[in-house]
């Protein structure tokens, strides 16, 4: 089965524009948390998010689509592949429905005119389809809404058209940005932490939600063997946080947990069914894998279930986890490009970042995260990511 | 790698009457007043859905009818996929009058959490026990057309022994707003409902297969990739029906048909009316009904900017058995 190697990677985070400000924020172990400024909300000072500066992208609707270009532009530049070779990739959009770009609009309309108006709510594909014609990309054009677990399962999706031979590169990416629903959702179901979330910890009392766009090309090696690490490309390129990745995805799986619509089974025995099948499709054992990058979301039930699920896979012999929320906020359905993206420019740059956020065991979880940084572990990682509905997703790549 | 064939076990199609069969449907002359559809939910799906979402109601009686009507029930780990182009639309509608200017801005936890996209599809999984592969595709006029080509492609590499495969929308009033949304002609009808298939490898008891399902770049010709293709689809003498999209005009499926004169045409619009996944409640709604004789469904769709979608599919006279 030839290998799904990972192109280019692109960024729009807390941090800023690009892969490299994120991984140098996640090197100096600096949170990108802040006090919500993007508009106002009655529970305003209740909350931190990690937000970007908006400054640079036009009002309203058109901004999703400005923010997109902006980071699959990134990941194709570092590709150094052309307008020719990317004419008919594939486009995998994963989000959880672009509910901020509907807010913006009306947010823009609102001020202009003093008046509410009718929501328009256009179809979460149309942003999709409107970065394809902008990029010039005439491949296959497709949006997935399965909650937090959306760009994760993109991923999945663009791995089989490349391994289908559909298309020869594919782009991926996760879109979220902060929505006033979307906070007050998780607000009134008391899911947010107001202190910024701490995955894993004994005091853990919710999420910290934050907006960015991550953007993965992807493409079908040439080669017939699994990743070996050794970059296509050749060489080493001036941006090497986003050109030249070595990373290759070697498998995944998705799954529904149909315990309850918002919280997993306790026992956590769904995530680690979609974890089991995730190592067994890149034909690999628990003891393989060198890394793990949690969801953990910093929620009491979703922490309590992946710990659950990490204890019944690896036992005793658990490998390093890391959790990331901390520092990039929880991105719902763009977490898994955009995390996955994060992590592996962290992994370029040879580190791992410590869970941020966690200081004391959960005595019901047993487990304790990555506290200090780490040398970067060379083998396969796996990346959870668990949403609502029950769809969960996890993904094993190796990054060289 | 070996590939499966991949075969239809069952179809269910519902229109925005609350119609579940053909003697239930009528020709549609405006767009259908409101339906009420707890009474259906109680009747079909054996239990009230109490804070179930409008969509999510819609997907909860298609896909049940479906499952019913299977030999056998379906396995533990068949995969869903769901199409469907605006999601939760009247959940999210709602969300903005509480949260956005001028508020009062606090959302209600039921609104939030049912204003998921991906809620109908994990009902659809809850309610038929089913905890393998969950995909919810939300790509516009194709989000069906899509969700059904990852359920076959899947199904075809053995991936999964079965597939419950549907597509789903719902309208939310007032007309103009909704029109606005799918982009839809004034003369346009707007219904809502949707379809299910439930799709298997094996080919015993079913009652038709998916032949194909292909995405066409711009550019190029359906007329020209219709004749190719039909040479390898069509069996000797087979009838073949074509079915038009709601993006496609009047004049245009005529000009289809004109290309095509010995094939049928089926207004399958005139049943549901216009919404984005229309296509799942034409296939569903004729491969429900046994053909006296083998017959092969096209359904054509197409982008304004010039992509097409094909969906291909046989239906049978009766089940098949081994």
């Amino acid at each position: 089965m030839p290998a799904v190697r990972v192109r280019g990677l692109g960024l729009i985070s807390s941090y800023g524009v690009g892969l490299a400000a994120a991984v140098e924020g996640l090197r100096a172990g600096r949170p990108g948390i802040t006090p919500l400024t993007l508009f106002s909300l009655p529970f305003q000072n209740e909350i931190r998010v990690n937000q970007f500066d908006h400054g640079g992208f036009p009002p309203g609707e058109e901004s999703a689509v400005a923010m997109l270009v902006t980071a699959a532009r990134e990941a194709l530049a570092g590709s150094g592949l052309d307008a020719a070779a990317l004419k008919e990739a594939a486009l995998v959009v994963g989000s959880s429905g672009f509910l901020f770009a509907g807010e913006a609009e009306y947010r823009l309309h609102y001020q202009r005119s003093g008046a509410p108006s009718a929501p328009l709510l256009r179809a979460p594909g149309h942003v999709s389809q409107q970065l394809a014609e902008r990029l010039g990309l005439e491949g296959p054009v497709l949006t997935l809404s399965t909650a937090c677990s959306s760009s994760a399962n993109a991923l999945l999706v663009a791995a089989d058209f490349l391994k289908r031979g559909e298309a020869r590169h594919a782009l991926v990416l996760g879109a979220e940005g902060l929505s006033a629903i979307s906070l007050t959702g998780f607000h009134s179901l008391m899911l947010l932490d107001p202190e910024g979330c701490r995955p894993f910890d004994r005091e853990r009392r919710g999420m910290q939600l934050g907006e960015a766009i991550g953007a993965v090309l992807l493409e079908i090696a040439e080669s017939s063997s699994r990743d070996t690490g050794a970059s296509l490309l050749g060489g080493r390129s001036r941006h090497p946080a986003s050109r030249d990745t070595g990373a290759s995805l070697l498998g995944g799986a998705n799954l529904c947990d149909i315990h309850h619509v918002t919280s997993a089974a306790p026992d956590g025995s769904a995530m680690r069914e979609v974890m089991e099948q995730a190592l067994a499709d890149a034909g690999l054992e628990p003891h393989d894998i060198v890394l793990i990058k949690a969801h953990g979301t910093g929620s009491a039930d979703n922490d309590t279930a992946e710990a659950a699920a990490m204890r019944a896979l690896w036992g005793a012999r658990l490998p390093p986890f890391t959790a990331i929320k901390r520092y990039l906020g929880h991105t719902l359905g763009a977490c898994g490009a955009v995390e996955l993206a994060a992590l592996l420019g962290c992994l370029r740059a040879g580190f791992v970042p410590p869970a941020a956020g966690f200081s004391a065991v959960d005595p019901e979880l047993r487990l304790s995260p990555l506290t200090a940084t780490l040398s970067a572990p060379r083998g396969p990682v796996l990346y959870n990511y668990f949403g609502f509905g029950g769809n969960y997703a996890s993904l094993v790549v190796t990054h060289g | 790698m070996a590939e499966f064939g991949v075969y239809i076990h069952a179809a269910a199609a519902l229109g925005p009457c609350g119609d579940t069969t053909r003697t239930e449907r009528r020709a549609l002359t405006a767009d259908p007043p409101p339906f009420e559809y707890k009474e259906l939910v109680k009747r079909v799906v054996g239990v009230p859905l109490r804070q179930a979402s409008h969509l999510v109601e819609l997907a909860a009686i298609g896909s049940q009818l479906c499952l019913k009507r299977l030999a056998t029930p379906a396995p533990e780990d068949t995969a869903v996929y769901v199409g469907t182009g605006l999601g939760e639309v009247r959940k999210t509608n709602s969300l903005f009058y509480q949260v956005m200017p001028p508020g009062p801005g606090l959302a209600s936890p039921f609104d939030f959490i049912n204003a998921a996209n991906n809620m109908a599809a994990f009902y659809a999984a809850k309610l038929g026990n089913f905890r393998a592969r969950n995909l919810t595709v939300t790509q516009e006029e194709f989000s069906f057309e899509w969700a059904l080509r990852l359920a076959v492609e899947d199904l075809k590499r053995g991936r999964f022994r079965q597939a419950l495969v549907g597509g789903v929308d719902e309208h939310a009033p007032p007309r103009l707003n909704h029109m606005r949304r799918i982009a839809l002609a004034p003369e346009q009808i707007i219904g809502e409902g949707g379809g299910w298939l439930v799709l298997s490898r094996a080919a015993d008891r079913a009652i038709g297969e998916i032949v194909a399902v292909e995405d066409l770049p711009p550019g190029r010709s359906p007329v020209e990739l219709l004749n190719k293709r039909l040479a390898h689809w069509r069996q000797e003498h087979e009838p073949v029906v074509l079915l038009p999209g709601f993006r496609l005009p009047r004049d245009e499926a005529a000009a289809l048909r004109a290309a095509f004169p010995g094939f049928a045409l089926e207004n399958y619009l005139d049943w549901c009316g216009c919404f984005h996944t229309a296509a799942a409640f034409g296939l569903a709604a004729l491969l429900d009904e046994p053909p006296p004789a083998p017959r092969l469904y096209v359904h054509l769709n197409r982008r304004p900017a010039g992509h097409w979608m094909l969906v291909a599919a046989r239906s049978w006279p009766g089940p098949r058995s081994s």
